[in-house]
């Protein structure tokens, strides 16, 4: 119960803190005095914050659930075609229709996404049971096939830059009214929470789903709805952010274990702290400019990965 | 008969007739054949000059981005990107000449083994590489009168534009792709636009980087400068989608020394950021400057 009040404190103390780091300097003190600073707040900081916090948390529980569905721990979404199949639709979106609004934009990429996690699904399905190792590898060749020919219609279509800024996301573009459809996915995100006990049990395989009860289909589907709609919003709005979806969920559950009901939400939890972390590294580390959070998290990620796979082992509880 | 004997004494003749010049390339001071009627482009600054001095190419990378040059382009054989040269097709136009340069500059040494290529990169000093181009064409071509007067006539914008920014303050280039920003500085890409217009930068931090230094809109409410020239990338390649001045027309931007005053200048993204240093490229700038700053 203490160490549960310490994470959420510490959470919070960062977000305190990230609202005061940016280019414009602004203290605290200056929130009382000076009427430029709410503005400031309001305008940038905050939605930045909550942009953050959301894509970490959000991303940390798609990576989640998708690794229950395919019953494999190390894909995400945005190594396994997801995310690719969210940059898809947006380039699809930018070819033929430039001007579309930007819930068009959103519903053709979430659509793609959804596509390609279906094929993804469908691949894994067919992949023998005893060789877990293939669904990561089958999950990266699969992405980086949909990720070339992303590239090559960019290339085509001299959007290779333009595409670049959605395969590489970060948070400097985030200013209010234009990130406000990430609370969607935040939804999103909180409505799979109630279903994750089904969840849980789909990460037990089709047989013991059906023999639970449990309709497998439809949650299956369920799961990649929610994991497509959200990826494709992270996605549209910030970019993709890789290894979140990755290392988090497995960070998680090797020291809370699988009950997804009580994991959710350190998952949750632990996924806005990195990605908070990284960004606000990234915001100071090259001061006044900025490095893309994924690159970052990258980092970031990385060593807490390897700090989980080689730390002493406690006892096995 | 008698045509293939004309013709071969034609050929025959020609390089008696071929006179060398010896213009300034990117690589150096080179000897070219002048008046080569057969050339093959594959830089855009450089179609643009050639169009200035009425020089057609037979051969042309596609696409060409610049609507401007359509008559320039209209008839020419398409000899592959500005990227990947179509070597086929480049040999089967037998070209005289072959211009590249810039995006095309890695193929120079192979498009060199096809036919004399001139490597016309224009790259650290826009303007000055651009006129030393104009008067190399003008060399190669037999048309250094025209090429003169294209230069005073360039010159004569310059210091009208240099005029029209005197006393404006400082200024910032910014780059928009999409929803994201990047700023250039004076020893950057853009940096040519400083130092010709002799602009002061509103910040000097901003290092030399082909795409920039990635900002957020803070930076630019912080550093707030007077002037804010704009180049927006999707519109460099004509594509659509989240304008430049959607992308800017925010709270942070809005609240700019630049936006309140009006001097947020748009330039056209394609003579800057395509054909940067070709003749009419450099004049469109130079009047977009110019009339930013209506009252001189």
């Amino acid at each position: 119960m203490f160490s549960k009040l310490l994470s959420v404190a510490g959470l919070v103390a960062l977000a305190i803190l990230s609202l005061f780091v940016g280019v414009i300097d602004l203290t605290p003190g200056d929130l009382l005095t000076n009427p430029d600073a709410l503005p400031l707040m309001i305008q940038s900081r905050a939605p930045r914050l909550f942009a953050v916090l959301i894509t970490g948390s959000a991303l940390a529980i798609c990576g989640t659930i998708m690794q229950m569905l395919v019953r494999n721990r190390f894909v995400e979404p945005m190594t396994a075609g997801t995310g690719q199949g969210a940059a898809l639709g947006i380039l699809l979106v930018t070819m033929f229709a430039p001007g579309a609004a930007i819930l068009v934009k959103m519903a053709v990429s979430a659509a793609c996404a959804l596509v390609t996690s279906l094929g993804f699904l469908a691949i894994v399905r067919r992949l023998p049971p005893t060789e877990p190792l293939f669904v990561p590898l089958v999950g990266l060749a699969y992405g980086g096939i949909i990720g070339a020919v992303v590239t090559f219609f960019a290339y085509q279509a001299d959007l290779l830059q333009y595409i670049d800024v959605w395969m590489s996301g970060e948070f400097s573009g985030v200013l209010q009214g234009r990130y406000e459809l990430l609370w969607l996915a935040a939804l999103v995100a909180l409505i799979s929470y109630f279903a994750a006990d089904q969840f849980s049990i789909v990460g037990m395989g089709q047989t013991v789903s059906v023999n639970l009860g449990l309709n497998y289909r439809q949650v299956m589907l369920l799961g990649l709805v929610a994991i497509a709609i959200v990826t494709a919003l992270t996605v549209v709005t910030v970019g993709m952010i890789p290894f979140v979806g990755l290392v988090v969920p497995n960070i998680v559950s090797r020291i809370w274990g699988d009950d997804l009901r009580a994991t959710l939400p350190v998952t949750a939890w632990m996924g806005a702290t990195l990605v908070l972390v990284s960004d606000v590294i990234g915001r100071v580390l090259r001061f006044p400019f900025e490095i893309p959070v994924g690159t970052v998290f990258g980092v970031v990620g990385t060593v807490m990965f390897l700090w989980l796979l080689y730390r002493p082992a406690r006892d096995a509880g | 008969m008698l045509r293939k004997l004309a013709l071969a004494l034609t050929l025959a003749a020609a390089p008696a007739v071929a006179e060398e010049v010896t213009v300034e390339t990117y690589a150096g001071p080179v000897a070219v054949e002048t008046a080569p009627e057969t050339i093959a482009v594959f830089d855009i600054a450089a179609l643009d000059t050639l169009d200035a001095l009425g020089v057609k190419p037979t051969g042309l990378v596609r696409p060409y981005y610049l609507p401007f040059l359509e008559d320039a382009a209209e008839g020419t054989e398409p000899v592959g990107s500005l990227f990947e040269p179509d070597f086929e097709a480049v040999n089967a136009l037998q070209p005289d000449l072959i211009i590249a340069g810039g995006r095309s500059q890695e193929q120079v040494p192979n498009l060199a083994k096809l036919a004399p290529t001139l490597d016309m990169t224009i790259w650290e000093d826009t303007i000055g590489q651009g006129l030393a181009r104009l008067e190399a064409y003008g060399k190669i071509f037999g048309k250094e009168d025209e090429a003169a007067e294209l230069h005073a006539e360039f010159e004569a914008k310059l210091e009208a534009a240099k005029a029209a920014v005197g006393g404006k303050g400082n200024a910032l280039i910014v780059l928009t792709n999409g929803p994201k920003i990047s700023a250039y500085g004076a020893a950057g890409r853009f940096g040519w636009l400083h130092t010709a217009l002799e602009l002061p930068e509103a910040v000097e931090a901003v290092e030399q980087t082909t795409h920039g230094e990635a900002i957020s809109f803070e930076f630019i409410r912080e550093v707030d400068p007077d002037i804010l020239l704009v180049i927006d990338r999707l519109s460099a390649t004509g594509q659509e989608g989240d304008s430049a001045a959607t992308t800017l027309d925010n709270a942070l931007i809005r609240d700019t020394k630049a936006w309140k005053s009006g001097q947020v200048v748009f330039l056209s993204a394609a003579p800057v950021y395509i054909s940067g240093g070709g003749i009419q490229s450099l004049n469109i700038v130079m009047d977009e400057i110019q009339a930013a700053f209506p009252g001189n």
